[in-house]
């Protein structure tokens, strides 16, 4: 047996990690060469997003519970590694009020990441405690409410964010390599927390609350630290976010931004990496392609209007169609797999439970 | 202290009809139904563009956007809500996040982006003295409209086979079904009672600023999901309790806070919200619904 | 009048029945037994649309009803009350027996129903405008049958009436089944008691880990098996019924 094939008989899902990678990887590589810069752009964005849907999909994906509150720690993750990394000569540009305390904080870029990262997590830490025991709709306002209350802070404390008003001066750090390999680390640590035993147990407790809960398992607790971690990811997603781009406002960080990540997550399949990973795939190509269109209509003077909204009155009924006809997502909750190997698990009973689709309820045979 | 009074009464009387909206469709669905504001916002363009474009007079512009939000509901269910309905709770709050995208971003593009000038009757705002207190005329209207309205729901839910049903439908969906009773036609009935308590909210919010925009809906969502956590999600009584509730809460905070934290107002809210859910999940009115799901 | 054909069905991954067929004849009172888990319950929502079967069929005055909604299925005649009553609690005794009588309302015939009802339930007339939940287990029992009783159904499933009544309710229910028959009233029952559901059945199945192990008399049954292996013994006995 060659290495290649141990690595890519592994657990189910390696597979997709490792053709990931390589993929992102070859991606950057062709990119950088050949194509138009633009495109380079349109690459770092890709994978920062990508980064970002892996982290909500760690928490969503493995507990079924909709979190709100995730753009929230994206954009927590941004002002805090954006507020450090800035000279405090350049800050007084940014942000008129800031407290001086804040001017004179300084550190370089990767620091001040990773520090940004651990700013939403532990903010995550303090809040998400008392959420993590309701269930239901109670659990979904209170989410929603913690993401208003979070947007309201941004909007509103100008000695730090500058308010409504956009955070200018950022460094442009974040490279398509830079991108590419948080892409890659990433992936490989969620993979790696599906697979232990943490992730075992909220997936668990995601299939039947109370069957893990009789089985030992602590759904709280579970829920909780992996909604820690799952706010470390946003927070350094967000924070090469804001490395990449330079300059952003509050309207970054709410419902419009969650709800991209989502339908990617969504029409990808919530359950699996692949899914993540082909919905911001596909998802990006089709946001470019109707920015193209958009700004097509706007500039060639074809109609006489402008054209707003069009992006996302697709991608909303993209999103409300696959709810509707394939609720697991063009994945489908399965991970990729080798061709070969999918003849070979057709033949033999798998021995890993197949689908697990987060938006199916258990009770799908009852009748309607 | 009259005026705070009246003030507080109308405010209160508006937030208890946006809860009661909400409360309609959670209540048998179990779904939180975040394309309601967008009901609200759908009403707003009838009257925008009713009584724009058309020489209808002004008080059946009012009905036929009221009956447009009811619409427009009964629509989203009908073509959204009805397939997934069987599926899991989130996927059901994903397709009403998503209708309410769709909702919001098709009034920017097919409409405008920039907010529209509505025009209602002169009198909606002439200020009438009562009880010593000079008042919009609108304040009372939204009091009695609302008192109308509560009496008119009651009266349905009480005494008709179609509330026996529904409120049957909310304590036990299946059993329900066992009775005879449509799974459809309870669900698109609150579909469309929700949607016209949002039209109806509409008329009065759109009247306070005169225009409607595309993101009219959100505050108003905001607003529900704090009086009916307020009240408790889980029964009709406690939403309209949680609505005047809230109402007195904005009120006083309003006129307490500090002008250098009346930004944080709305922060404030939620943070009092996330407080009574953590304190107390049921709400003030522990209502008799279970939380069985409808699936 | 009621035949189920080879009837699967399950709960997600859990599969509960395994080719579960019946028949029910006009006039009949057939007994329907077995230990717990034995998929009783399963085989009457699968019946009455509740649940939705992954395979079979089921004929129910000569058409077929499989997988059709509950409320057609009501609205045909064919009723359950279901395991643990699931009467609405914060519906008054009034209203439930109103939402009873909602796929087959008539004004006149209503009162006439509720009528009848107060004489075999003379309780629920005493408790007419109370709700449902401060009823004690057996009037929520009675109510639960009187409800389904509205509908004025050509067949009555019932799911364990018996269930957590005290000895002397569950003659009185059963004394009730026995005059519901009498009046002409088809029923299918589901009932852990087995020695008295077959004090008064015509026909009985025992119904195992989803599937029909026997069918026939209450007398063959208790000539052919003992009683006590259907409830607590194992296979032994099982395999040499035939049916
Ligand atoms: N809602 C459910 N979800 C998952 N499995 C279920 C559910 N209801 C029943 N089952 C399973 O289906 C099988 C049959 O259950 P069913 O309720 O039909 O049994 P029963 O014969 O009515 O038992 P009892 O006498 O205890 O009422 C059992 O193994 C049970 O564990
Ligand atoms: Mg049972």
């Amino acid at each position: 047996m060659s290495v290649l094939e141990r690595i890519l008989n592994g657990a189910p899902g390696r597979f997709t990690v490792v053709a990931l990678a390589a993929l992102l990887l070859v991606g950057a590589v062709l990119v950088n060469a050949f194509a138009p810069f633009v495109w380079v752009g349109i690459y770092t964005y890709f994978c920062v997003t990508l980064m970002l849907v892996l982290g909500l999909e760690l928490f969503m994906g493995n507990s079924g519970i909709l979190n709100w509150t995730y753009i929230g720690f994206v954009g927590i993750g941004a002002y805090s590694a954006s507020i450090l990394s800035t000279d405090p000569s350049l800050k007084h540009m940014g942000v008129p009020n800031m407290y001086p305390a804040l001017v004179n904080l300084h550190l370089p870029v990767v620091p001040a990441l990773l520090v940004g990262a651990l700013v939403a997590a532990a903010v995550a830490a303090v809040i998400a405690w008392p959420l993590m025991r309701l269930s239901d709709a109670v659990g979904v306002i209170t989410l929603f409410a913690t993401l208003i209350v979070i947007h309201v802070l941004m909007t509103q404390w100008d000695n730090v964010t500058n308010g409504p008003r956009t955070f200018f001066g950022v460094q442009q750090f974040t490279t398509i390599w830079i991108a590419t390999g948080a892409a890659i680390l990433t992936l490989v640590g969620t993979h790696l927390f599906r697979e232990s035993s943490l992730g075992l147990r909220l997936r668990a407790s995601r299939d039947d609350r109370f069957a893990a809960s009789a089985m030992g398992v602590s759904v709280v607790r579970v829920r909780y630290l992996t909604f820690i971690l799952s706010s470390f990811v946003a927070g350094l997603g967000g924070g090469l976010w804001a490395h990449y781009i330079t300059s952003f406002s509050p309207t970054s960080f709410y419902v419009g931004e969650l709800f991209v990540l989502l339908t990617m997550l969504v029409v990808g399949g919530a359950g699996s990496i692949s899914g993540a990973a082909t919905g911001a795939i596909i998802i990006t190509v089709l946001r470019e392609g109707l920015r193209q269109v958009e700004s097509y209509l706007n500039n060639s003077g074809v109609i006489s209007f402008e054209v707003y909204g069009l992006t996302e009155v697709v991608m909303a009924m993209l999103l409300i169609a696959m709810l509707i006809w394939r609720p697991t997502g063009i994945v489908g909750g399965s991970e990729w797999r080798l061709p070969l190997r999918r003849k070979q698990a057709a033949a033999a009973p798998s021995p890993e439970p197949p689908a697990e689709p987060v938006l199916e309820t258990e009770a799908a045979e009852e009748a309607k | 202290m009259n005026e705070f009074i009246i003030n507080t009464l109308s405010l209160g009387s508006l937030y208890a009809l946006i809860a009661l909206g909400l409360v309609f469709v959670y209540g048998i669905l179990k779904l939180v139904n975040f394309a309601y504001g967008e009901y609200i916002m759908t009403a707003g363009y009838g009257l925008f563009l009713l009584g724009t474009y058309t020489p209808l007079p002004w008080w059946s512009v009012m009905l036929l956007s009221v009956a447009l939000a009811a619409l427009m509901s009964y629509l989203t269910e009908l073509i959204a809500f009805r397939p997934v309905r069987t599926k899991s709770l989130t996927a059901m709050l994903v397709t009403s996040f998503a209708v309410s995208v769709l909702l919001q971003n098709a009034a920017l593009l097919f409409i405008s982006p920039r907010s529209r000038a509505v025009q209602l009757p002169a009198a909606f705002n002439q200020s009438v003295a009562l009880l010593g207190v000079t008042t919009p005329l609108r304040n009372l209207l939204t009091i009695g409209t609302t008192v109308a309205l509560l009496v008119g729901l009651t009266l349905l839910m009480k005494y008709t086979v179609l509330g026996i049903a529904m409120r049957a439908a909310s304590d036990k969906f299946s059993t329900t079904r066992l009775m005879g009773v449509p799974a459809n036609l309870v669900i698109s009935v609150a579909f469309i009672i929700s949607g016209l308590l949002a039209g109806v909210v509409s008329v009065f919010w759109v009247g306070r600023s005169a225009s409607v925009d595309p993101l009219i809906g959100f505050t108003p969502l905001l607003i529900a999901f704090i009086a009916t956590v307020i009240g408790g999600m889980r029964s009709l009584v406690g939403a309209v309790a949680g609505g005047y509730v809230y109402g007195l809460l904005f009120n006083v905070l309003s006129i307490t806070l500090p002008a250098s934290v009346i930004n944080y107002r709305d922060a404030f809210m939620f943070l009092i919200v996330i407080l009574f859910l953590l304190l107390r999940p049921e709400g003030l009115i522990r209502g008799s619904y279970t939380e069985e799901r409808v699936g | 009048m009621l035949t189920v054909n080879d009837l699967h069905a399950s709960y997600g991954a859990i599969k509960a029945l395994h080719g579960v067929s019946l028949e029910v004849e006009e006039g009949e009172l057939v007994a329907l037994l077995g230990t717990n888990g034995a998929g009783k319950s399963t085989t009457l929502k699968s019946i009455s649309g509740v649940l939705r079967p992954l395979a079979g069929t089921v004929r129910f005055l000569g058409d077929e009803i499989t997988g059709r909604k509950p409320e057609a299925i009501v609205k045909k005649g064919l009723s359950l009350v279901p395991e643990g009553r699931d009467i609405f609690g914060s519906l008054t005794v009034a209203e439930n027996l109103r939402l009873g009588a909602f796929s087959s309302y008539e004004r006149n015939r209503y009162q006439e129903d509720l009528e009848e009802q107060f004489a075999l339930f003379p309780i629920l007339k005493e408790r007419f405008n109370q709700p449902g939940g401060q009823l004690s287990g057996g009037e929520q029992q009675q109510l639960a049958i009187a409800r389904a009783l509205m509908s004025r159904p050509k067949l009555l499933m019932l799911d364990e009436p018996s269930l957590g009544l005290s000895p002397a309710l569950v003659d009185q229910i059963f004394a009730l089944i026995e005059t519901l028959r009498d009046r002409g009233t088809t029923i299918l029952l589901v009932e852990q008691n087995a020695e008295r559901a077959l004090e008064i059945a015509d026909r009985a199945y025992v119904l195992k880990n989803g599937l029909i192990k026997f069918s026939g008399t209450p007398q063959q049954l208790e000539s052919e098996l003992d009683l006590a292996s259907v409830y607590f013994g194992g296979e032994e006995g099982m395999g040499e019924v035939t049916v």
